[in-house]
């Protein structure tokens, strides 16, 4: 596919507040992505989410359906006026929700990747973005990586996509070399990588646990494992000492887990480093300089101390930043989900982290 | 402490529910197989309005692969996080003693001259009282 018209987007103007690293969208009808997708995915594409593990209660906040109807995060006047407005946010980082990765058929799921960006593109970046507050992910499909960088660089340059996006579901993890066209596309452009959770198990996709779970806990509170999976599989493969320009953001997937499992890596690579004579440093130490964690959903032990004592241990006030996750149930307010936070710290977990990292004025 | 209207007893059958502003508080006044309650109308987990969740029954505790399902229409779920409460006393199901909502006490009155003088041009009749919050 290539670009038929000039890009016309908002300009790119500094702005006052705090960055929200996980905000959802979506189309009002199905039909704003059919238009997008040439036959004969238009004919094939039926929506359709990840199929199971549906939330037994409910999948969004139930005050988030806008008020003149349309699925949650459909409606930018009312996103505006119940996120952005209500909290002060600076800039809102959007991932649409494709799903794209886990059909067998790598050329539908490429198609359906490109007719997300150009739907995102054509709307929430341009056409309701006149202040520049949202900033985009381009959606690929991992199962074909050379079609994914080619559409990594359709989108190079446009001033409101800062990253690139995936589902943490996958066949494999992600520090192997079969993507690396991906991450090279990402480093040329200077393009963040994000993993969202999303597709584990599902269609042609591997279940990052010893089979399927029964039930929405289990598998909600084993987001995780995958980002886990992923990590240790970017470092150790030297993904960071071959494209040294190339940083993940792993959103939603879970906070309190990394200092334990960064003791533990760090702890085989002592014994272990000539197996990946590639990592140079102790795996830890590639963190603050590729890797970045999305707070929600933050975990929140009885004691608020021990949040802050992970905090300490993890680098936090480096690595870590916010994200609330609208619309979604689990929805983290940026004025409760967190324990009094050091002013310095709030200010870069809110903010200055995500300015850096994704270079916003 | 005051006293305010919230409607008609006939216009909050039960299993309506009705979110007021009272001295500068939201608060949602539901109706419970015919008993009236009051709760804030704010989460204590991280301050949703609560009071505009779903109204369900619960699955009581049971043993594992048992599913009881019991006290429809007194529980509230929070709308953001699904949190569950008991509208009858506001204490939440995970644990009632230390995750709770400020609760009110409603009553139904049939008397005008004990109401705020602004309900006086209503009619009243036994059969359809007032419902009163007190806050």
């Amino acid at each position: 596919m290539t670009i038929t018209e000039p890009i016309t987007t908002a300009p790119v103007l500094a702005r006052e507040g705090l960055v929200d690293c996980d905000v959802h969208v979506s189309p009002r009808t199905i039909d704003e992505i059919k238009s997008y997708l040439a036959m004969p995915w238009r004919d094939r594409y039926n929506g359709g989410g990840r199929g199971l593990f549906g939330n037994p209660v409910h999948g969004a906040r139930l005050d988030s359906t806008p008020p003149g109807g349309g699925p949650t995060g459909s409606d930018p006047d009312f996103l505006r006026k119940q996120l952005v407005d209500e909290y002060g946010h600076a800039y809102c980082i959007i991932l649409p929700r494709a799903f794209c990765n886990l059909h067998p058929d790598p050329d539908f799921g490429t198609a359906v990747a490109a007719a997300f960006n150009d739907w995102l593109a054509d709307t929430w970046l341009s056409k309701y973005n006149h202040d520049g507050v949202f900033k985009g992910s381009i959606t690929v499909n991992v199962q074909d990586p050379i079609a994914a960088a080619r559409e990594i660089e359709r989108w190079a340059g446009h001033p409101h996509f800062v990253q690139v996006m995936t589902d943490s579901g996958a066949r494999a993890p992600f520090g192997q070399r079969q993507f690396y066209p991906i991450y090279e596309a990402c480093e040329r452009h200077g393009l963040r990588f994000a993993i969202h959770p999303g597709t584990d198990g599902m269609g042609i996709n591997i279940q990052p646990s010893p089979g399927y779970p029964t039930h929405y806990i289990e598998w909600h509170t084993g987001l995780s494992f995958a980002f886990q999976s992923h990590l240790v599989s970017f470092l150790t493969e030297g993904v960071f000492e071959r494209f040294p320009g190339f940083g993940v953001t792993l959103t939603e997937g879970g906070v309190s887990w990394l200092p334990a499992l960064m003791w533990r890596l760090d702890a085989e690579w002592k014994a272990l480093r000539s197996e990946v004579p590639w990592v140079t440093k102790a795996p830890s130490a590639y963190l603050r300089d590729h890797v970045r964690l999305s707070s929600q959903p933050l975990e929140n032990p009885d004691n608020p101390k021990h949040l802050l004592q992970i905090f300490e241990m993890m680098d936090a006030e480096h690595i870590l930043m916010f994200a609330s996750d609208y619309p979604h149930w689990d929805f983290d307010s940026p004025t409760h989900a967190f324990p009094k936070l050091p002013e310095a710290m709030h200010r870069r977990i809110f903010s200055e982290n995500a300015r850096e990292w994704y270079n916003l004025p | 402490m005051g006293k305010h209207v919230v409607g008609r007893a006939g216009d909050l059958p039960p299993g309506a529910r009705r979110i007021v502003e009272a001295e500068g508080r939201s608060i949602g006044v539901f109706n419970v197989h015919g008993t009236y309650y009051a709760l804030r109308n704010t989460c204590p987990h991280q301050a949703a309005p609560l009071c505009l969740g779903a109204i369900k029954g619960m699955t009581m505790p049971s043993k594992p692969g048992e599913y009881i399902w019991a006290r429809d229409g007194e529980i509230v779920r929070c709308p953001w996080h699904g949190w569950e409460f008991d509208i009858t006393t506001g204490r939440s199901i995970f644990n009632p003693h230390k995750m709770r909502v400020k609760t009110y006490e409603v009553t139904v009155e049939s008397a005008a001259d004990e109401l705020p003088d602004e309900v006086e041009t209503f009619p009243v009749t036994v059969e359809d009282g007032f419902v009163v919050l007190h806050v």
